[in-house]
């Protein structure tokens, strides 16, 4: 008996759960941090200037109504243009502000051990200044190396 | 002679090296971008002044072309979805009115707009709406609310902003039959109390028409 029913309750819950409308799995915090107030520039999610707290109400409406992130962005970037995009997309010419960046940081890595390299061979240098002997001294070297090899 | 020779002192080259010359070309190289990206962003960026102090003066500036989609439209302009450049309207006198279906001034600036269209519309005025950085279902339920039956067009990104000096919504414009300003407000239009300005605003649109071109 108890079996018949734990079995019944088991149908039940899988019944309901099938039968149970989608759920929409938007991050809406995340969206709105990707996203930014067309009137004041700040990201969406800290934003409570009237057109932010429209959009954050048509987010959460798409989501409810089961559009993917994705689907709820792209809307927006029709209606509001690229300019309502928190940070430039990774693709086409706003590459370009990925790259840039990234390109001057590796630059300045390996320009670092280079210059400190030539400064410490300019300041050995400057340590060590060059004497240019007299030619008395010349003379006495070479007389001196002379007697060595004798 | 080379300054490798014994018993001479070495010399230093003057000038510098290929390496120096590479890395200043490249520091040079990443200024320049700088540079230019900063005047770039500054151009976009630009926010026209010229407006109110020629109409101060009493000229009138050309107003700045703009082509945008159609989201209301009336019969003689392009259809909703279509675009509607302002050149145009060249040769009728345009109330055009900067707002947004957010801005709540705006709500309280619609009926006059609308009456403006029902009273000039026969005299070949038009009114049209510009409806910046807006969903676009709030835009025509704002329309609808308001039972506004003026055309409007569409510009989300905000571009027509800068050209015409807009710091806020809502703002207007009296355009005359050259496709000049002749008027601009700052502001909203209201009707009541003594920041009433619509007579003011009809009085300029009134003798705009009166000028035949």
């Amino acid at each position: 008996m108890v079996r018949r029913l734990l079995a019944a309750l088991c149908a039940a819950l899988i019944l309901a759960t099938a039968a149970a409308p989608a759920v929409a799995s938007v991050d809406i915090l995340s969206l709105e941090q990707q996203l930014k107030c067309p009137t004041c520039e700040v990201p969406l999610n800290v934003s409570n200037a009237p057109s932010a707290v429209r959009i954050k109400a048509y987010i959460e409406e798409k989501a409810a109504a089961g559009w993917t992130s994705g689907q709820i962005q792209q809307s927006l970037v029709q209606q509001f243009g690229r300019d309502i995009l928190a940070t430039p997309p990774k693709s086409g010419f706003d590459l370009i502000v990925w790259l840039v960046p990234a390109a001057l940081i590796a630059a300045g890595l390996v320009a670092i051990p280079l210059v400190a390299r030539a400064w410490i061979r300019r300041s050995r240098t400057a340590a060590a200044p060059e004497v240019t002997p007299s030619q008395d001294e010349v003379e006495r070297l070479n007389r001196e190396l002379r007697q060595l090899g004798d | 002679m080379s300054s490798d020779d014994p018993g001479k002192p070495p010399t230093h080259r003057r000038g510098w090296d290929r390496r120096q010359i590479t890395i200043a070309a490249v520091c040079g190289l990443v200024i320049a971008a700088i540079g230019a990206l900063l005047i770039v962003g500054l151009i976009n960026h630009n926010v026209n002044n010229s407006i109110d102090g020629s109409i101060a003066k009493g000229e009138r500036v050309p107003a700045p072309a703009f082509t945008l989609p159609v989201l209301t439209s009336t019969p003689g302009l392009p259809a909703t979805g279509q675009n509607l450049t302002l050149t145009q309207l060249h040769g009728h006198p345009v109330v055009l009115n900067i707002w947004a279906s957010w801005c709540v001034p705006c709500t309280d600036e619609a009926p006059i707009l609308q009456s403006i269209w029902d009273r000039y519309r026969q005299q070949g005025v038009y009114v049209l709406g510009v409806d910046v950085k807006d969903l676009t279902g709030d835009a025509l339920g704002f329309h609808h609310q308001y039972g506004l039956t003026f055309p409007t067009v569409r510009d989300g990104e905000g571009n027509i902003e800068g050209p015409y000096g807009t710091t806020g919504v809502p703002e207007s414009f009296i355009i005359d039959r050259q496709g000049r300003i002749a008027a601009a407000l700052r502001g909203p239009l209201s009707a009541s109390g003594s920041t009433g300005n619509v007579n003011s605003f009809v009085s300029v649109l009134d003798t705009v028409i009166a000028e035949r071109s």
